[in-house]
């Protein structure tokens, strides 16, 4: 029931918006409904016993295997917990931004949040198909509306590159449907499907190409620095923050227990593209003269070493991947929130016409600080705890050595362009005439328990191992048993 | 056969309140009568019942195909109110002619007789080249309908032609017979016979514009009135594909047909994505979208599975409801843009008239198949029969041609949703925001309950 309710209260309060069009209130509304759904998700986490959950089971279009299926195991709670965390950081870092049309602005992203929602909590695979494309359609309208200056062009790429994804996942899902006795699509009996390896090396493909895409890896990443950068602030964390964590809980919904086989057969594969591409990512965001572009390419690197943890298939990876995740979304929102101030002080987010600010701004250069502690992994943040699992993971794979130093040297990389842009924006001479205004209570409020999860889960990440260690155990035995 | 009597009748009936010279009633009066045929048909009388000694068979394909074209039809008339409402004259001839045509396509739906086959398609299609030349003083319009017309007959010459071959073989127009001599083992070697079905498949080809038959839909769709245009690219559409079910399944579908349908569908999919991505006219995009839509009919029909016609049903029904409410909305756009067609008279929309681009919305996303609309549905239930028939490339590649087809829906969503410099002045008729709010509807009710299609 409370997952019900989770699921509908931000599809209500959207409508709600959609209908009334506040002006005024709009933002302290939908900031409301995003804390009364975090509640409702922290109510699960606090009921949850370690078994899966099923709450709703109706048939819809059986025939094709259509079923509202809604549950969570311990890799769902996660992201649903995640999602219900992050969004009213996201509603929040509205309040400064002067957008036109607020109460339009927040029902697009409550509507996402919802959509988001209903994929992590979705048991049938094309149900989640089916939140899977809702949760694009918000984000295409906040970029068509609020985005940058070429965000017509843009836009249309970004929808095309993933519905491409989107639609070649469907094909992956009819086929397992037709394969399935029961014409069912739920992920329990999907699992079940023995499918020859053949068949498997192919399906892989089709059915890992969207999350690809979603994730993005190289070399499926083209439409993402764009698209972070001419996104509206709050879109880009909706994109960063949650969006693509669907990637990467569709590869361990669909890829690991459907066709094992075939990623079994192509996991180096991705692994070496993964982490290529974020040594690639980070190269290139070393010589970025945006800031949002070098968060944009600071998130693609992220991405790529998540991938590479999540593929080596061994509970470090798996459980470091889930839990970098988590603090991925937790970075990258404190950042792109510390681009907006920043772009709102200095007036454009070329990191040519910042330096210096740190004399001006102390306490907002301070922030920044602390937030980049978490972005180059430094111990005791939450990062480094993802991170270094991640690493172990990579490490007892075959040829794991170097692997595990490829990856390594992402971090390497991260401190070198994260530290370089620091300088060049808040250190260096003062070269400002006028007063720049500090960081005030608003971003105080924001950045500090950003900070604070980050350093309390640094320091004590059990809660969330435990979390997912149940259902990554799970997972990993059908490996063990495939070998 | 009494629906068949009635919509004869209704027709003659027309004319006649046109000679009295009161052109509002018509449409009502139109309206009134095809509903009538509607709770004709839907009555079930003399159903599955050999009719016109065995020519035409009622049976639950055609109660449902008949019913999904009289409630299409019926919208396309109530658009009429106000697209005819400048008309001085001869206003009765087009929906009478409209009523005619589909008198043909209750043929088409339901033969049991090749010949029948022939005499549908010919009732459907004499009344649309006159429709098609329905602006009198229009050079496009006249162009439309002496195309139009030259290639249809064209095309029917081939189809009677492939009739005649099958009969040489099997010595009968009956399907019964046809089907019998189908399944014994010559069917599938006869040389006659897989000529003569080759030959009556290019006939019903052209009539659904499928590549490389394609070649008259874009112009007669671009010149023809607006309302005809829908009326073609819906009725006539789902009218052409259910006689082609019905031909298709009677033949077992030998190696050679099999073949043939493929080689079209895999053209068709491609020739009306690609060329659909250089239109910039809003008329000839619809003409390409629905040679594109074609493709997927036809991988359906080639599928040929238990749930062909349900899939077929569900398809055309659905994709016809968006078109309607499409071409009516173009007609507004049309009209506040002094007669241009580019597909930049719809910028400003959502300014102008928000509810108004939001159902705009979810027409074309409905004909882009993104889920929740009806459209998604009618892809993936196409895919589903592709996938359990064995053609996994070819799902592969309309899946891919799928993705091309969002692109050009999405440039025209976009439009909508673009502030104009200038604001676009619309000016909505009660009637026509009704039945453009009904389709945007329908297509999503139909996609999130699709069992209520289920026939």
């Amino acid at each position: 029931m409370v997952l019900l309710i989770l699921l509908l209260l931000p599809l209500f309060t959207a409508t709600l918006l959609v209908v009334t069009r506040p002006t005024n209130v709009a933002r302290a509304i939908a900031l409301v409904s995003s804390l009364v759904t975090l509640g409702l998700a922290l109510w699960l986490w606090h009921t949850y016993t370690g078994q899966p959950v099923t709450v709703i089971d109706r048939d819809w279009v059986p025939a094709w295997g259509l079923r509202v299926l809604l549950g969570y195991d311990g890799t769902g709670l996660l992201m649903l917990l995640l999602t219900a965390l992050m969004f009213p950081f996201i509603i929040a870092a509205g309040f400064k931004q002067d957008l036109r049309h607020p109460s339009f602005v927040n029902a697009l992203l409550l509507y996402s949040q919802s959509f988001l929602l209903g994929v992590f909590m979705a048991q049938n695979a094309f149900l989640f198909y089916i939140f899977y494309e809702l949760a694009l359609l918000p984000v295409f309208f906040l970029l068509l509306y609020w985005g940058g200056e070429r965000r017509r062009a843009i836009t249309v790429r970004f929808f095309i590159y993933t519905l491409l994804g989107g639609l070649s996942l469907l094909f992956g899902i009819a086929y397992c449907v037709v394969q399935e006795p029961s014409h069912s699509a739920d992920f329990s009996k999907l699992a079940a499907l023995d499918l020859p390896f053949d068949v498997q090396v192919w399906l892989f493909w089709a059915l890992f190409l969207a999350f690809a895409i979603k994730l993005p890896i190289f070399p499926f990443h083209s439409w993402q620095p764009d698209t972070y950068t001419m996104a509206p602030l709050q879109g880009t964390m909706v994109l960063a923050g949650v969006m693509l964590k669907m990637g990467l809980y569709g590869t361990l919904k669909f890829i690991f227990p459907i066709v094992p086989l075939g990623a079994d057969h192509w996991r180096e594969l991705v692994i070496w593209l993964s982490i290529f591409g974020a040594i690639y990512a980070a190269v290139i965001a070393f010589r970025q003269t945006d800031l949002k572009r070098l968060v944009a390419y600071s998130s693609l690197s992220h991405v790529g070493i998540l991938t590479a943890g999540l593929f080596a298939w061994n509970t470090y990876g798996v459980s470091g991947s889930l839990y970098q995740a988590f603090a991925h979304a937790v970075l990258v929102i404190a950042l792109l929130y510390i681009v907006g101030v920043v772009k709102d002080r200095v007036g454009s987010s070329e990191i040519g016409a910042m330096g210096g600010m740190k004399l001006k701004t102390p306490r907002l250069a301070a922030l920044f600080l602390l937030v980049l502690l978490n972005a180059v992994a430094l111990p005791l943040t939450q990062s480094f705890i993802g991170e270094w699992l991640m690493f172990n993971g990579l490490w007892q794979l075959e040829n794991g050595g170097w692997i595990t130093l490829a990856a390594v040297s992402t971090i390497v990389l991260g401190a070198i362009y994260m530290l370089y842009a620091y300088q060049r924006v808040m250190l260096g001479p003062d070269r400002w005439k006028l007063e720049l205004n500090d960081a005030d209570r608003h971003d105080h409020l924001f950045l500090i328990p950003l900070i604070a999860i980050t350093l309390v889960l640094g320091v004590y990440p059990q809660p969330i191992l435990d979390l997912v260690n149940g259902p990554v155990q799970q997972m990993l035995s059908t490996f063990t048993a495939l070998n | 056969m009494s629906a068949l009597i009635l919509a004869s009748i209704l027709g003659v009936l027309l004319l006649y309140l046109g000679l009295w010279g009161n052109k509002k009633v018509l449409a009502p009066v139109g309206i009134a009568g095809l509903l009538g045929t509607l709770a004709l048909i839907q009555s079930g009388w003399y159903m599955d019942f050999p009719m016109f000694d065995h020519m035409v068979r009622f049976d639950g394909f055609s109660k449902a195909f008949n019913g999904a074209m009289i409630l299409i039809t019926v919208l396309i008339f109530l658009f009429g109110i106000d697209y005819y409402e400048k008309m001085k004259e001869h206003v009765a001839e087009h929906y009478a002619l409209m009523v005619f045509s589909l008198t043909g396509a209750f043929l088409l739906t339901s033969y049991s007789n090749l010949l029948v086959l022939f005499l549908g398609i010919e009732i459907l299609s004499i009344p649309l080249y006159v429709l098609a030349g329905g602006k009198r003083h229009s050079f496009r319009s006249g162009e439309a309908a002496f195309k139009y017309f030259l290639l249809g007959s064209f095309a029917t010459a081939f189809f009677l032609m492939g009739i005649a071959l099958i009969y040489g073989v099997t010595a009968s127009f009956d399907l019964g017979k046809v089907q019998a001599f189908a399944g014994s083992a010559d069917g599938g070697t006869n040389m006659l016979f897989l000529l003569g079905l080759f030959f009556t498949a290019i006939g019903l080809s052209f009539k659904v514009a499928a590549v490389p038959f394609h070649f008259w839909s874009p112009d007669v769709y671009e010149g023809s009135p607006t309302l005809v245009t829908a009326f073609m690219s819906t009725v006539v559409k789902t009218a052409a594909f259910a006689g082609f079910y019905r031909l298709v399944d009677m033949t077992a579908m030998p190696e050679a047909l099999s073949r043939t349908l493929l080689v079209m569908t895999i053209l068709t999919l491609l020739v009306g994505n690609i060329v659909a991505l250089r239109q910039s006219q809003f008329k000839r995009l619809m003409a390409y979208s629905s040679i594109a839509h074609s493709g997927f009919l036809l991988m359906a029909l080639l599928s040929n599975g238990g749930l062909t016609p349900q899939v077929l049903f569900y398809y055309t029904f659905t994709y016809a409801l968006a078109t309607v409410g499409l071409f009516i909305v173009l007609t507004l756009a049309k009209r506040a843009a002094n007669g241009d067609e580019n597909i930049r008279i719809f910028r400003g929309l959502f300014r102008a008239k928000p509810w108004l681009a939001i159902v705009t919305m979810l027409l074309l996303l409905s004909l882009a198949g993104i889920p929740l609309t009806a459209g998604f549905i009618a892809k993936y239930q196409v895919f589903l029969l592709a996938l359990e028939a064995g053609f996994i490339k070819t799902t592969v590649f309309a899946v891919i041609m799928a993705v091309v087809g969002i692109y050009y829906y999405v440039l025209v969503i976009r439009e909508a949703f673009t502030p104009a410099a200038t604001e676009p002045v619309l000016v909505v008729a009660p009637v026509n925001w009704f039945v453009v709010s009904l389709c945007g509807l329908s297509v999503v009710i139909f996609g999130a309950l699709p069992w209520l299609l289920a026939y």
